[in-house]
């Protein structure tokens, strides 16, 4: 177990180490540079050769790349070639507000996912499961830019002024600051996770629920309630798991164009602002984030999955 | 309107600009368009009654992004723009008509040669931080605009300042020798690109003289800015607080404004106008300006080389078609030549309209039957690349074939910007003298069109140098001719600029300069309670 763990981790540094020359070669491969992004039609010659050197962005790439490269294992994550500013200080704030975000999505999809699942399975083929189904097969399968705006639309353009339709800072700089305008983006990202866990949490009830010890729990006469909340559930939430740490991985990811619909300050729109600065610094320790997100949440899935697997706990012993 | 001094003055009258007492902020009731045809919206009526104080008036603006900056003199963003225009005031400025009006300064003259300039200062008027402008802070300024080693974005237009030249002759007076005469330097003092500064400015705590004073700002989110209570003008500002807010997205702009989130908000897309018709409580602020998003043809390379070539493809365009279909209606008719809020443009020449014979004819002429070329377009500003589009849809008729090739800004004005062969631009109204400086003369910064005609040439520098309005307008009028016979641009229209603001925003004017929202004048503005 302590092995194999020590050689995923190590794998996923080779991955986010191929992953920065990747980012890397991508951005040197757009067109442009930064001082040209930098000074858009102000780029007159003379300007551009002072802010290159400023930047350094006159010295040939793999200079370029292994100066970054060497930073990082001292800790630092350089500084951000359009405004000067140390990138920690940079995205620290963005970094928060996305968190708060993805934390929102999270404490309401996941319980709320389970419970409808549940209720889902117990009522197979009624009314409430047939509509669940077709619910979250029509959001599941519609881009989440898509269910961003008809919000906006219902909520806040449209018919009904109740909400705000974008995020704008009203002053103290935390997301929490005006709670209302966290609301469309937050439900934005919980209908793109959601449907997934609902379906498979149905999906794993109805098969515990027709196990033999269930079936065994309901004829030693056990209440109804009793069979659920001792029994099915406990067993069915191991599998789930799974999905739902895949899930919360493309939040990471996913966050960017629902940040960017809402304009929300948070990773995602300072990544597609990066990109479009070609802010090298930036757009890799962005990047890195994201992807060691995907990591570490998939190995924490494959040691749950592990663990909850009685051969592979005896073998570790 | 108050009468306006005449901006220039032959040698006869060495006073060239006049101080002109201008009442506060005119309010603007009747700068209202009433939108798209139709108007079947009754709008909710506008505000009226004397200026009322206070309030935070909150601005959605275009773009934006973590370079956004609070350089007075490094601008590149419309959120950058917008809040150089809180902050700092310029010597002399452009009203709403594009006249020049004193402003910092009470007067500036030139002798006759337009060599020696004298710059006279208002009296009492203070920085943000309470120091009083003085002329070692205009000379401040100016070097740190055109320091060589770091020039700014107005250090092009000052190429004739002689850095070493500039004295202060007393605490309000500026006297400055050129290396060259050049009568456009009152243009460059009224570029927003050149607000004052004190001596010692630092660009992270910004001072300036302008309405409105720093108090916080997040590069690509959003800034704050509190009233200046010192503020020369009597009676501005009228709120006490302007917020502007980036808007890298179209989207989430409109929205904001139609959910009440922001108060105004500058470049409505073509596309949502009937959107904002549709609301009682918002009003669209419409500008006829001088911007222009010309066609560009490089005159040193084939096939453009050819004059008749560009003749042709000046007699394809439908010009009245262009603008139905690309502006949709919201723009005036160009005749391929610049500037025409200047008063010495030359409108006596016929206007150019399609003739798809003789652009058949004079490609034939030139050997150029059936001729295939491309078009390098880019969404850098609104209407550009639809403008493509149409163009090479009317191009057919004469047997061209224009290819379309669509690029990313960052590579429109990547290492082949100013050098494609055929391409579009933008540019905002400048006054034809400071325009010819920055496109049409060899050394200018930005020739898309490589335009290099010797006449032309001669008669720009002779109109730089002549102080005479009579005898400039002249020598600009043949000027003008050439271009309009044989230069490299398709100007087929000039774009109006299309704002929007809620019905509680009051004093916002029509503005010909095509910066947005009355040259992002939010002195003017006041909201009703």
């Amino acid at each position: 177990m302590t092995r194999l763990l020590v050689k995923r981790i190590l794998l996923g540094v080779v991955i986010l180490w191929a992953v920065s020359v990747v980012v890397f070669l991508a951005t040197q491969a757009l067109p442009g540079d930064a001082a040209r992004a930098i000074l858009g039609r102000e780029a007159t010659p003379e300007r551009l050769a002072a802010l290159r050197a400023q930047l350094h962005l006159d010295e040939p790439m793999w200079v370029q790349y292994f100066s970054w490269l060497g930073n990082i294992f001292r800790l630092d994550l350089g500084t951000s070639y359009a405004n000067g500013m140390p990138v920690t200080q940079l995205l620290s704030s963005r970094l928060n507000n996305s968190v708060v975000l993805m934390l929102c999505a999270t404490v309401i999809s996941v319980p709320l996912s389970i419970l409808v699942g549940t209720y889902s399975a117990l009522r197979r083929d009624k009314a409430f499961d047939h509509t669940t189904s077709v619910i979250s097969l029509v959001l599941a399968s519609l881009p989440e830019f898509v269910v961003g705006i008809v919000l906006v639309l219902i909520f806040s353009t449209g018919a009904l002024s109740l909400l705000p339709a974008v995020y704008v800072m009203t002053g103290s700089g935390s997301a929490w600051s005006d709670p209302t305008q966290l609301v469309l983006p937050t439900v934005t990202m919980v209908f793109a996770v959601s449907p997934y866990i609902v379906r498979i949490m149905r999906a794993t009830m109805i098969e515990v629920l027709e196990s033999e010890y269930v079936q065994q729990a309901r004829l030693k006469g056990l209440p109804e309630r009793t069979v659920i909340l001792r029994h099915a559930l406990p067993n069915s939430i191991g599998p789930v798991a799974q999905v739902i740490a895949l899930q919360l991985a493309w939040l990471a990811g996913g966050v960017v164009i629902v940040e960017f619909l809402f304009r929300f300050p948070g990773i995602g729109f300072a990544l597609v602002d990066a990109v479009n600065n070609r802010d090298l610094p930036v757009v890799q320790t962005l990047t890195l984030a994201i992807a060691a997100v995907y990591i570490v949440v998939n190995l924490l899935a494959d040691v749950v999955s592990l663990a909850a697997n009685p051969k592979v706990r005896s073998a570790a012993r | 309107m108050p009468s306006r001094g005449q901006p220039n003055a032959g040698p006869s009258r060495r006073d060239f600009l006049r101080y002109v007492a201008v009442g506060a902020g005119a309010v603007g009731a009747g700068a209202v368009i009433s939108g798209c045809a139709g108007g079947a919206v009754r709008k909710a009526p506008i505000p009226s009654g004397p200026p009322q104080y206070g309030g935070r008036l909150r601005v959605g603006i275009v773009g934006g992004s973590s370079k956004d900056t609070l350089d007075a003199h490094a601008a590149v963003t419309h959120p950058d723009q917008a809040r150089i225009f809180q902050l700092y005031d310029t010597l002399l400025r452009f009203n709403s008509d594009y006249q020049i009006e004193p402003s910092l300064a009470e007067s500036v003259e030139s002798d006759p040669q337009a060599l020696t300039w004298t710059i006279r200062l208002r009296e009492g008027i203070e920085f943000h931080n309470g120091k009083t402008l003085a002329a070692e802070d205009v000379i401040h300024t100016l070097r740190r605009i055109a320091d060589p080693a770091d020039p700014k974005n107005g250090a092009v237009g000052l190429s004739s300042l002689d850095l070493n030249a500039m004295q202060a002759l007393d605490a309000r007076t500026v006297r400055l020798t050129l290396n060259r005469p050049d009568v456009t330097l009152p243009d460059q003092f009224a570029e927003y690109a050149n607000g004052i500064v004190p001596v010692g400015y630092d660009p992270n705590r910004p001072v300036g003289c302008g309405p409105f004073a720093f108090d916080s700002f997040e590069p690509g989110q959003q800034s704050l800015f509190t009233k200046n209570h010192n503020y020369w003008r009597n009676g501005e500002p009228y709120v006490d607080e302007v917020v502007i807010i980036d808007f890298p997205d179209d989207t989430a702009r409109i929205n904001a404004l139609l959910g009440g989130q922001v108060d105004a908000i500058d470049q409505v897309p073509l596309g949502l106008l009937r959107v904002l018709d549709a609301d009682p409580n918002l009003r669209l602020l419409e500008s006829q300006t001088g911007s222009w998003v010309p066609f560009t043809m490089r005159v040193d390379r084939p096939p453009f080389d050819d004059v008749r070539v560009r003749q042709a493809f000046r007699l394809v365009v439908d010009r009245e078609q262009m603008i139905k279909q690309v502006l949709g209606g919201h723009g005036t008719v160009g005749n391929d030549i610049y500037s025409p809020a200047d008063p010495v443009y030359n409108s006596g020449l016929p206007q150019r309209g399609r003739d798809v014979a003789k652009a058949r004819q004079l490609l034939r002429e030139a050997g150029k039957e059936n001729l295939t070329v491309e078009l390098v377009t880019s969404p850098v500003a609104a209407g550009v690349v639809e403008a493509a589009q149409v163009f090479a849809q009317q191009a057919v008729d004469a047997g061209i074939t224009v290819n379309i090739r669509r690029v990313d800004s960052g590579e429109f004005f990547g290492d082949m910007y100013l050098s494609w062969d055929f391409a579009q631009d933008y540019w905002f109204t400048r006054n034809f003298l400071a325009q010819a400086g920055s496109g049409s003369l060899p050394d200018a910064p930005y020739n898309e069109t490589h335009w290099n005609h010797p006449e032309f040439n001669d008669l720009v520098y002779q109109a730089r140098a002549t102080t005479d309005l009579a005898r400039r307008k002249e020598l600009v009028a043949r000027a003008q001719q050439i271009e309009w016979e044989s230069g490299g641009y398709i100007i087929w229209g000039f774009p109006n600029q299309l704002d929007a603001h809620s019905v509680r925003v009051v004093g916002l004017e029509r503005d010909k300069s095509g910066v947005p929202l009355n040259s992002y004048g939010f002195r003017h503005a006041w909201l009703a309670k």
